[in-house]
């Protein structure tokens, strides 16, 4: 006799073209045959979005709760894809699942981050966290997570990753039920009278010395120590060229990490101006502030990888995982070009036992287990759940 | 690494950026508790806890104040105990910012750190709360104002209000402002506003008043009654009807403005909503001015509300730099005071203050609203003119003078002193402030030496001149130190026998830079920078100390000594003259203190109470250069004054004209009327002692009679003189 579990989790992965049935048979793969209560996709732009919604829904039911965000790859236990999607589905009376969505506002864009907070509201399991996948694009990362956090106070743990649309930088899609979202938040709180561990970890290390910055505004900083920001990340990489060309063909992505109490907040600068001399990334570099630059090698970022996974797995009370949702840093990939990407799946598939697990490629990472900041940048967050 | 410093910056940027109260609090609190990797925070303000962050939807409110008040751990409800740590917004009252943290107590550097950001916070709340409230002022005006005409009264009167706020000005006038706007609005009605003191009983006065009488106890039983029911309060009395609305400031009552109409109660609700209006603006008047207080500290004169010199340097470089071109002309107006050192020495410093703050209200009625006046220090002020050609400034400085020169009321008294304007116009395209207002200064010490009341510019020789004065006191000071000055004696002779009657005492300088000095040229600068009471003292011990020698050998011998006014005006003055004559151990009846006309002319109440004193204690009083002043004969008979010294200038002349002659009898016979001695200066030859002797001018001076001596020399002078002026006396 076949017995329903108490608490289960699945994974799958499709590259199918057509989006329709790349949905359904990601998501076959992870519900198995059982009644999910909650589906998460991650899927490319590149998709026909309500169509690839319609196939998950198919296969799903009419009661799942479905959440899920566009990326700039998905990854599974079957490896990293880009241009696929990726799906994770759980089940089980151990479960419990709301989900809320809201749109972000220029003017306010914390109420985004406590609207979906409120998803946590009736929730009284044993355990609790909550998963935010929210727009990359809005320039208000930092905001959406403490409106998140002011709703919620720091009893509930908070993951989720920020959407992308491959390497576009136009516009990115949440998905909430059966609509397709922009420039909004979407929350799944899960419940659970079973463990859920959350890791952290990233890899990269300091570059002395520190520079002060100067001159900054929002995202854009114009001067470090008083010299034009450009002028500076291109000496300090002994690169001669255009920003493009640092950016695009050289270095695709520079760290920054903020000096903080216990070590760096990482900010990921990713374009340049050649006439302002200016760098920009997608989160604000307060004016003031001391940065190093931020290096790592393969190994180092794998260990991070492994470290993120064994850290999540360590907080589930000794119980053996049943699944992860992973959130990795976009930027990570560019660390671990020609074959890292392999090599970080199977150090994450090792790390997890061979639990399945399901994630995406993010444009910045949520994690806030203690302390009240929650956004993260080139580090690969998990959540185990047991 | 110090990550804290620039935390700091982070948290000044984030919190300085809000705009209104709650959005600086949340940003405060998030970016504090973020930056120390705390979990939760919040702000407890005025007994609200405000900004809460971290608790989720159950805020602790009762422990947070319990934090506030000192507590160190706080409780929350599914963490369990975290370490918290509470950091002033202020001074005044229990508000803090206060962050808890779970894993870690907060050491020294964190804990530094967040009082720094709690103080930043502080600030950035009270400064935000000026601004809400001029906001919430704009809204309440527009509600309440009912018909199109009263809106407008009320529009325009708050108006005036806002820009005396917001100009700084003085407290005491905007409060003013406030009561005589309130009562123009309400028709006729007297309004007062009062203000609880500190201290325990929180009596009320009165801050302001227009009509009616000060503090009627009508007037303090209803703001009572307002201020404990802490709202608007309207009722009838005997004569009519009192409307009483409270006046907070930071949330405390802290008084209230009471109106007083005729007429019952039923007529006066909408002057009761103006009345709540103009409550309001007091409201920001108050709480402005504590917020700005440490700003006016740096900035402002706290005597006249005036900005200090370095404001006033600041504004001049500003007006400097932003010149259209650089050919508008910006002057600046250096004015100092005359005479004022003698009001503030003989009326306290009270009083002093009190007239250098009705001196700043004139001199701001002399220019322009956009000009700006200021108080450099002591007795001197500057104005700065925009776009002002010589011309403009000149008359500017004139009227300054005019209005300086009117009598003040201070202390129950009339009080005159005046002022000399100085003005220096910009030229260059590139100037100084600071050289600026040193060429004005300059100008004004030249237009001081000129006499008083006098307006002059700038012009480049003027330095030269100014450097030297400007040496010159401060030899003056070497010389005191040093003692550098000596004194010559000249005999007053009997004309009736030749014998001396007394000598006086000159004071001479020889300075080993300058060589000899006059007196003509140093008493001036003496008196000016205030050095001229110890040398004034000086002379009259030294001198007493002399006489009292020589009256071994001569014992009738008396002691003229000559007085400034502003010895005269100095509160110790008859002790200092007395202790000087005890310890020489000469009488006071062998003193005789010589006063110009002049001074006594331009002071005529000042002094007068040493002067009786004095003269009481046998001193006796002597008026030098008789007839050169504006002659009053009026303080002949008020002061009790001795002998009349003749001026030169009446017998100067070789051979004296009849009309001289006229002159000099019409003073004796005056002295001899009112039993005054006569004493004729400047005798310098047989003919003028003659003509002097035939009007019966009782004794004389001169170097006919014998020049001023050294003291060594004196005494065989003074013997000498006794022979020869009886060999020579003509027989009768």
């Amino acid at each position: 006799m076949q017995s329903i579990p108490h608490r289960w989790f699945g994974a799958g992965q499709s590259s199918a073209a057509d989006s329709a049935k790349a949905g359904a048979e990601a998501v076959v793969e992870a519900i198995g045959g059982r009644a999910p209560k909650a589906v998460v996709v991650f899927c490319s732009v590149a998709h026909d979005l309500r169509a690839l919604l319609a196939g998950v829904r198919a296969e799903a039911g009419p009661d799942a709760a479905i959440v899920g965000c566009t990326t700039m790859g998905e990854l599974g236990n079957s490896g990293m894809t880009v241009g696929g999607v990726s799906v994770a589905a759980l089940g089980g009376d151990g479960f419990t699942v709301h989900t809320r969505a809201a749109h972000i506002s220029e003017s306010d864009p914390r109420a985004a981050g406590a609207a979906v907070a409120e998803s946590l509201r009736g929730l009284h399991d044993d355990h609790k966290v909550l998963v935010l996948l929210c727009d990359g694009l809005t320039g208000h990362p930092h905001d959406i997570i403490r409106g998140a956090y002011s709703g919620i106070g720091a009893t509930v743990p908070l993951v989720g990753g920020f959407s992308a649309d491959d390497r576009k930088f136009e516009q990115t899609f949440q998905f909430y039920g059966d609509e397709v979202l922009t420039n909004s938040v979407v929350g799944l709180a899960l419940g659970s009278d079973g463990p859920v561990g959350i890791g952290i970890a990233h890899g990269w290390r300091r570059i002395e010395p520190p520079m002060i910055v100067t001159k900054s505004k929002g995202a854009h900083i114009y001067q470090l120590d008083e010299e034009p920001a450009l002028d500076v990340l291109l000496r300090r990489n002994n690169f001669e060229g255009t920003a493009d060309e640092f950016f695009d063909r050289g270095r695709p992505l520079q760290p920054l990490g903020l000096s903080r109490r216990n070590g760096e907040d990482i900010r990921v600068i990713h374009a340049g101006d050649d006439e302002e001399r200016s760098v920009w990334g997608t989160a604000d570099i307060p004016q003031g502030a001391q940065v190093w630059l931020m290096e790592a090698d393969r190994q180092a970022l794998l260990d991070g990888a492994s470290w993120s996974c064994t850290e999540a797995l360590a907080r589930l009370d000794g119980l053996a995982p049943l699944g992860v949702l992973a959130f990795d840093c976009a930027g990570r990939r560019a660390g671990l070009v020609e074959g890292g990407m392999d090599e970080e799946i199977a150090v994450m598939r090792e790390a997890l036992h061979g639990a399945p697990f399901a994630g995406f490629y993010t444009g910045g990472e949520v994690a806030r287990i203690r302390g009240a900041s929650g956004l993260h940048h080139l580090t690969l967050v998990t959540l185990a759940l047991a | 690494m110090n990550w804290s410093t620039h935390l700091l910056t982070e948290f000044f940027t984030a919190v300085n950026a809000a705009e209104n109260e709650e959005t600086a609090i949340t940003h405060a609190v998030q970016r504090a508790v973020e930056m120390v990797e705390a979990e939760v925070g919040a702000v407890v303000r005025e007994g609200k806890v405000l900004g809460a962050y971290g608790f989720g939807p159950a805020v602790p409110e009762a422990r947070l104040r319990a934090v506030a008040a000192g507590e160190t751990l706080l409780d929350v409800i599914g963490r369990g105990e975290l370490y918290a740590v509470p950091c002033p917004l202020g001074v005044e009252h229990a508000d803090a910012l206060i962050v808890a943290r779970l894993d870690e107590p907060f050491g020294p550097e964190e804990r530094q750190m967040l009082q720094g950001m709690a103080q930043v916070l502080g600030l950035a709340l009270r400064s935000i709360r000026v601004l809400a409230a001029e906001r919430h002022l704009r809204a309440e005006k527009e509600r309440q104002a009912t018909s199109a005409q009263t809106r407008q009264r009320l529009v325009e009167s708050l108006l005036t209000i806002q820009r005396a706020i917001s100009a700084r000005r003085p407290l005491p006038e905007i409060l003013d402002a406030v009561t005589s706007g309130a009562a123009e609005l309400l028709d006729g009605a007297t309004v007062a506003l009062l203000l609880a003191e500190g201290g325990q009983d929180r009596r009320l006065s009165v801050a302001s008043t227009c009509g009616g009488t000060d503090g009627e106890p009508a007037h303090e039983s209803a703001a009572r009654a307002a201020m404990a029911a802490g709202s608007v309060l309207i009722r009838p009395d005997s004569t009519g009807t009192a409307i009483a609305a409270p006046v907070r400031v930071t949330g405390e009552m802290a008084g209230c403005l009471v109106a007083h109409l005729p007429g019952g109660t039923e007529q006066h609700t909408e002057q009761r909503d103006q009345l709540a209006a103009f409550a309001q603006q007091v409201s920001l008047a108050l709480t402005d001015a504590r917020t700005v207080e440490a700003v006016r500290e740096a900035h402002h004169d706290p005597v006249t509300g005036l900005p200090n010199r370095a404001l006033f340097l600041k504004i001049l470089n500003r007006v400097l730099a932003s010149r259209g071109t650089s050919t508008d002309p910006t002057s600046v107006l250096f004015i100092d005071l005359d005479r004022f050192k003698a009001v503030n020495d003989s009326l306290g410093h009270e009083a002093g203050d009190q007239l250098l703050a009705l001196v700043a209200r004139r001199l701001r009625g002399c220019v322009r609203a956009s000009d700006t006046t200021a108080r450099l220090g002591g007795d001197e002020f500057a104005a700065l003119l925009h776009d002002s050609p010589r011309e403009a400034a000149t008359i500017v400085g004139e009227r300054v003078v005019s209005a300086i020169k009117e009598p003040f009321r201070v202390a129950g008294r009339e009080i005159f002193i005046g002022a000399s304007v100085g003005i220096a116009i910009s030229r260059e395209a590139v100037e100084k402030p600071e050289s600026l207002l040193h060429n004005a200064d300059v100008a004004m010490y030249r237009a001081k030496k000129e006499g008083p009341g006098r307006v002059r510019v700038y012009e480049s020789f003027m330095h030269s001149e100014a450097l030297d004065h400007l040496s010159l006191r401060g030899d003056l000071q070497r010389a005191l130190r040093e003692g550098e000055f000596r004194l010559q004696y000249q005999p007053l002779i009997r004309l009736g026998d030749g014998g001396p009657a007394g000598v006086e005492a000159l004071i001479r300088w020889h300075s080993p830079t300058r060589g000899f000095v006059s007196p003509v040229d140093f008493i001036p600068i003496a008196e000016e920078f205030g050095l001229i009471v110890d040398i004034g003292q000086w002379v009259l011990e030294t001198s007493a100390q002399q006489v009292a020698r020589w009256r071994r050998e001569f014992p009738d011998l008396g002691l003229n000594v000559n007085v400034s006014g502003h010895q005269l005006v100095h509160p110790r003055f008859a002790d200092s003259v007395m202790r000087a004559l005890a310890i020489a151990g000469l009488p006071s009846s062998a003193v005789t203190l010589e006063l110009t006309e002049s001074v006594l002319m331009s002071e005529p109440d000042l002094g007068k109470a040493a002067l009786h004193t004095l003269r009481g204690l046998g001193v006796q009083l002597s008026i030098d250069d008789f007839g050169t002043g504006y002659s009053s004969l009026a303080y002949l008979r008020e002061l009790p004054v001795d002998e009349l010294k003749i001026d030169r200038a009446f017998i100067a002349r070789a051979e004296l004209t009849g009309e001289d002659l006229a002159l000099v009898r019409t003073i004796v016979e005056l002295a001899q009327i009112l039993g005054l001695r006569t004493v004729a200066e400047g005798i310098e030859n047989a003919a003028q002692l003659q003509a002097l002797r035939g009007l019966g001018c009782a004794y004389g001076q001169g170097y006919h009679l014998c020049r001023p001596t050294d003291p060594e020399e004196l005494p065989a002078r003074l013997l000498t003189q006794l022979v020869e002026d009886r060999v020579t006396r003509p027989r009768t």
